[in-house]
């Protein structure tokens, strides 16, 4: 089978080929999937160009992708909630990494039923940045009526946070540049602020939640908006006690500013490490097939043309998610 | 079971051997909501009759979206006809809607039942008219009909359907968007 693979990091032209490989084994859990889309995000730029390899190092020559959808077309022994001929789609792990290829096996547990109402390439847009703001908005409790703000709306996990956040029932403040006010309103955000010539920071006020998908310098920001006791959470911040527990980093302190800024409010701050899951995908596959999230697909690129859409992610100027047609 | 052979018995007489046989040949099943009885790409040899409940066929575009053709409900016939009748592979698939009982005929021995007993031809007849009429009326509401009144038409001949089912499927059904059956339900509300 062809598949897109890392042979050394660095530059996407110099990295990344498309290789005739074997189809990979089925474990006794494993599904293997027929893939017809691939969505790319910044984490798999991060690993081609190197900067994860201390963190997440993988073996040269591997094949990228992490988000996937198909038809499942064959199943390990072990695998009772799937059939043959089935559509599916999922966030693989990082030991069955993979997706942009004509075959991935992939752990059952991670893998969800399609939504029926959506094509291969809208649902494979999905995975990893739905359950990335499923996981960072359910981390802090969020109720109908809260006041959030989720910085980034028009990014791949901004703009499903906001359709999630709606979808709950929460008052959803934005933040975007310019040219995405329009469409990151049509989302369904009550307030999208212009960054370009808008202070965010003069108009939120006593938020109940920040969703941090910035980092940097918004992490700490965040408390200046947030109302006493309220959430902060980051997906790109400094890891909180609980994450460095889980990473094995003994000892771990947060950072002096951000200790200061959370006792300044009385607030907390939840890291948040996406992890794949199948019923979160599930309850999303609910939510697309009642209208509540709308996928938001930027281009779809050709399997052949793979490299191009690493080009465009690095741009960073896409409005919703990048995907790989394969089939 | 018996409700369908009364049924039956009502058009036409049966003896008590071919009574027998059509209970040889179909069985009765409780199903659950979101089970798939028939899926594309397989040898179709199940013809379904539904007791209660409802069941639904439909396709899978070349992009993975689901078209909805048919919804069966109680006293309804459903499979995929065009496998059945053609011996090709099924390009359908039958799914729940809801929990259901129904009776699954082994399709090819109910297709040939009438060379066997023949009083079974009637009630076939019928059946096919009843289908074949259904059909051109989907086709021809779909021709001349507006989406409200289409929508409205649903709602007569379906109205358990709506609760039930999520909403791509009556939109799919309709040939509409799911905005558009939204603004739909919002139009009609008004009216």
């Amino acid at each position: 089978m062809k598949a897109l693979q890392l042979n050394a990091y660095g530059e996407f032209k110099d990295s990344l080929t498309i290789n005739e490989v074997s189809k990979p084994a089925v474990q006794p859990n494993d599904l293997l999937i027929e893939v017809k889309a691939a969505a790319i995000n910044p984490i798999d730029k991060l690993i081609v160009l190197g900067y994860l390899k201390d963190m997440i190092p993988v073996p040269m020559p591997s094949t990228v992708g992490y988000d996937v959808s198909g038809v499942v077309v064959e199943k390990g022994a072990e695998v009772s909630n799937f059939e043959i001929g089935d559509l599916v789609y999922a966030r693989v792990p990082q030991e069955q990494m993979g997706t942009i290829a004509e075959y991935v096996a992939v752990t059952s547990a991670v893998v969800a039923k399609k939504a029926g109402n959506i094509s291969f390439e809208e649902a494979a847009s999905i995975p990893l940045a739905g359950l990335t703001a499923l996981q960072s908005l359910e981390a802090v409790g969020m109720k109908a009526n809260d006041k959030v703000l989720i910085h980034a709306g028009s990014g791949g996990v901004g703009s499903l946070a906001i359709q999630y956040a709606k979808a709950k029932g929460a008052y959803v403040y934005t933040t975007t540049s310019t040219n995405n006010v329009d469409w990151v309103k049509e989302l369904g955000a009550d307030e999208v602020i212009d960054y370009k010539t808008k202070d965010y920071k003069a108009i939120v006020k006593n938020a109940d939640i920040v969703f941090d998908t910035l980092g940097d310098t918004y992490t700490t920001e965040a408390f200046e908006v947030i109302k006493e006791g309220g959430k902060v959470v980051s997906v790109v911040g400094p890891m909180d006690e609980d994450a460095a527990k889980m990473f094995g980093i003994p000892n771990y302190q947060l950072p002096e500013q951000l200790a200061k800024a959370i006792a300044s409010k009385k607030a907390s701050y939840k890291y948040v490490f996406m992890h794949p899951n199948a019923e979160h995908l599930t309850q999303l596959k609910a939510m697309m097939e009642d209208e509540k999230i709308k996928p938001i697909v930027d281009t779809v690129y050709p399997f052949s043309e793979s490299i191009e859409a690493f080009n465009h992610l690095a741009t960073g100027r896409a409005k919703g998610k990048i995907v790989i047609k394969i089939a | 079971m018996e409700e369908l052979i009364n049924k039956i018995k009502r058009i036409t007489e049966l003896s008590a051997e071919a009574e027998e046989y059509f209970y040889s040949i179909g069985t009765k099943k409780s199903v659950q909501k979101g089970d798939i009885l028939i899926r594309h790409g397989e040898i179709v040899k199940k013809n379904f009759y539904v007791l209660s409940g409802c069941l639904r066929s439909y396709c899978i575009d070349k992009n993975g979206k689901e078209h909805t053709l048919q919804f069966a409900i109680k006293e309804w016939w459903i499979s995929d006809y065009i496998a059945i009748n053609t011996n090709e592979l099924g390009t359908l698939n039958v799914d729940c809607l809801m929990d259901s009982t129904i009776v699954e005929f082994n399709a090819q021995k109910l297709n040939e039942i009438h060379a066997l007993y023949p009083a079974f031809g009637v009630f076939q007849r019928i059946s096919l008219e009843r289908h074949m009429v259904s059909l051109h009326k989907r086709i021809l509401n779909q021709l001349q009909l507006t989406a409200l009144e289409r929508y409205e038409l649903f709602l007569e001949q379906y109205p358990d359907i709506e609760k039930n089912t999520p909403n791509y499927h009556i939109a799919s059904y309709l040939g509409i968007t799911q905005q558009s059956l939204s603004r739909l339900r919002v139009e009609k509300a008004k009216n």
